[in-house]
């Protein structure tokens, strides 16, 4: 315990330190452009005012802290990470159970894989129209949005770690007369889980992705898709960063969660450095 | 290896030809019976305008397909509001998908690199990893299409908020399946060729690389199917032309997403997006097991 602690400290130390240069940087640069760049600037039809390109520290604290006194950013990350997490769980859970059937089953891959294509190359701003027709304008959706999103890439990720496992594995295991159960228990999930963990963080951020375009749907306040599409329509720097900010600040918490999380469930493999 | 080929065809068009059948006969189905008879969470789904017979999708892909020029006199002449505005502004379908695919590529030819490099990085350098995740998971957070208004302010209104964000979805898609490949993966190798003296280029070229390829290539995958759909969001959002367009039924950016959707066209204009996937990612696949033969 003594000597993870430690190295532990050094990685926080070194976090701090990337984003602590990468603040300062910005914070240089938006203090020389803050009187060089153009405030006035055409936009196709017309032109925009007093735009803020690189918009200053004082004048993002300003719009934080209005957006926090008001109580629209706790309110709006509330909503949009519940739906989020419920689109995540839901399409997490039908991408690993597909994954393992059809990574087990070939008969079953070759039956499904038209469907998972479909799904695949289908964008989920293209459902958008589809999805409102058939399931309203109501929470529905917009997990559902997510869900057919975030599932292909865990089936994808799940099936392509199930194949990965070596066949001598399984073979050995046979032939010592294991069942296709305790295989299943024993090797094909322990030695698919990296893989699946993988793929399951690249939904939590595809999920965090999908949810502005989700929540273009019946759009209402207190959601932080609609805060950042209402930012981008004026368009306002300002609101965008503190939104876009804050959208980071999460999925880097949820992200640090499912890390831990991963060093407590793959404790038994052993890893260099 | 020949009959397994044929039974995935096989299989596979089976599915397919269920499926259509299927959606065909649930499609046709307010023909016979009347939709208001039926409890109203099955009702509303049974109405040709929420659900599409086929023949009305078969209908749009005819319309779209372009070379049909104005309908021939005594047609039927009753499409809907989006069928018609495209065909005002000449979109067809062969024209979309031409672009949007050069899009693509564009995005996976610059994304891919960049991605690997990073994960890469990320993966054999304990340092850097701790220096760039912190960065890269603050990066990876803005979602791809909220920076295109963004980029439209520094560079106006160009092909740069089209493939920006791409470039960007791609590369931010690869990095985390390179990073875990060579650090999970690779690493278990790791300590064993560096015990029996290997070091340097050796290392990297005999053991980290074949051993983190796999995930690399799963990475490529991934990388396709966000391709296109930031690429189909980006053109929805912001562009006169591709498959987005198409999928919107063009007009100006104000009144985008506003208006009237026919299903039928979202649906042949899926259809053709899922077609143009499945083509680059075979690719993909056939790479993948001429990649990977040695595992087997």
């Amino acid at each position: 315990m003594a000597s993870i602690l430690p190295a532990r400290w050094t990685r926080v130390r070194r976090a701090v330190v990337a984003l602590g240069a990468l603040a300062l940087l910005y914070g240089i640069a938006a203090a020389i452009g803050a009187d060089r760049l153009p405030r006035r600037i055409w936009m196709s039809p017309h032109y925009v005012e007093d735009v803020e390109l690189l918009p200053t520290y004082p004048s993002l604290a300003y719009e934080l802290g209005f957006l926090v006194e008001s109580g629209i950013l706790a309110g709006a990350v509330a909503v949009s990470a519940g739906r989020v997490l419920a689109g995540v769980v839901l399409g997490s859970i039908i991408g690993i159970l597909l994954g393992l059937a059809t990574g087990r089953a070939t008969r079953l891959e070759y039956l499904t894989d038209p469907w998972v294509t479909f799904f695949k190359f289908t964008p989920a701003l293209a459902l958008l129209p589809l999805f409102v027709l058939w399931f309203g304008y109501d929470e529905v959706s917009k997990v559902l949005l997510i869900a057919a999103n975030v599932g292909v890439v865990v089936l994808l990720g799940t099936h392509q770690a199930v194949r990965n496992v070596p066949g001598v594995y399984l073979e050995a295991a046979a032939s010592l007369g294991a069942s296709p159960g305790l295989a299943l228990r024993k090797i094909v999930l322990p030695a698919a889980f990296p893989q699946v963990f993988a793929s399951i963080r690249v939904a939590m951020g595809l999920g965090w992705v999908t949810i502005v375009v989700a929540e273009l749907i019946n759009p209402r306040m207190p959601s932080l898709g609609y805060l950042l599409t209402l930012a981008g329509a004026y368009p306002r720097v300002s609101t965008m960063v503190v939104g876009i900010g804050t959208i980071g600040a999460v999925v880097l918490l949820f992200d640090m969660l499912a890390l831990l999380l991963h060093a407590r469930v793959t404790r038994w493999m052993g890893r260099s450095a | 290896m020949k009959s397994t080929t044929r039974q995935r065809y096989a299989l596979g068009l089976l599915s397919l030809v269920t499926l259509v059948v299927a959606y065909t006969l649930v499609s046709n189905a307010y023909r016979v019976i009347d939709p208001a008879s039926l409890p109203d969470a099955l009702g509303g789904l049974l109405r040709p305008d929420v659900l599409p017979p086929t023949q009305a999708v078969v209908e749009a892909f005819r319309e779209l397909a372009g070379g049909s020029g104005p309908p021939a006199a005594g047609a039927r002449v009753q499409v809907s509001e989006q069928l018609a505005g495209l065909r005002r502004e000449g979109v067809t379908l062969p024209a979309s998908i031409v672009i949007t695919t050069a899009r693509v590529l564009f995005g996976l030819a610059v994304g891919m690199p960049l991605g690997i490099l990073v994960g890469f990085l990320m993966g054999w350098s304990r340092k850097a990893d701790d220096y760039l995740h912190p960065i890269y998971v603050l990066l990876r957070s803005v979602p791809p299409l909220a920076m295109i208004t963004y980029i439209m302010l520094w560079l106006g209104h160009s092909e740069a908020h089209r493939l920006i964000p791409i470039v960007y979805a791609v590369a931010a898609a690869v990095v985390i399946p390179t990073y875990h490949g060579v650090r999970d993966v690779a690493g278990r190798y790791l300590v064993a060729a560096r015990s029996l003296g290997a070091r340097g280029r050796l290392l990297l070229a005999r053991v980290v690389l074949p051993a983190a390829r796999p995930a690399m290539l799963a990475g490529l995958r991934y990388g396709i199917a966000i391709a296109w759909m930031t690429a189909v969001g980006a053109e929805m959002l912001m562009a006169e032309n591709g498959m987005g367009n198409l999928l919107v039924g063009g007009g100006m950016w104000s009144t985008r997403l506003q208006t009237r959707t026919d299903p039928a066209v979202v649906m042949a204009g899926i259809i053709t997006l899922a077609g143009a996937g499945w083509v680059m990612d075979a690719a993909a696949r056939v790479l993948t097991a001429r990649l990977t033969r040695w595992q087997r």
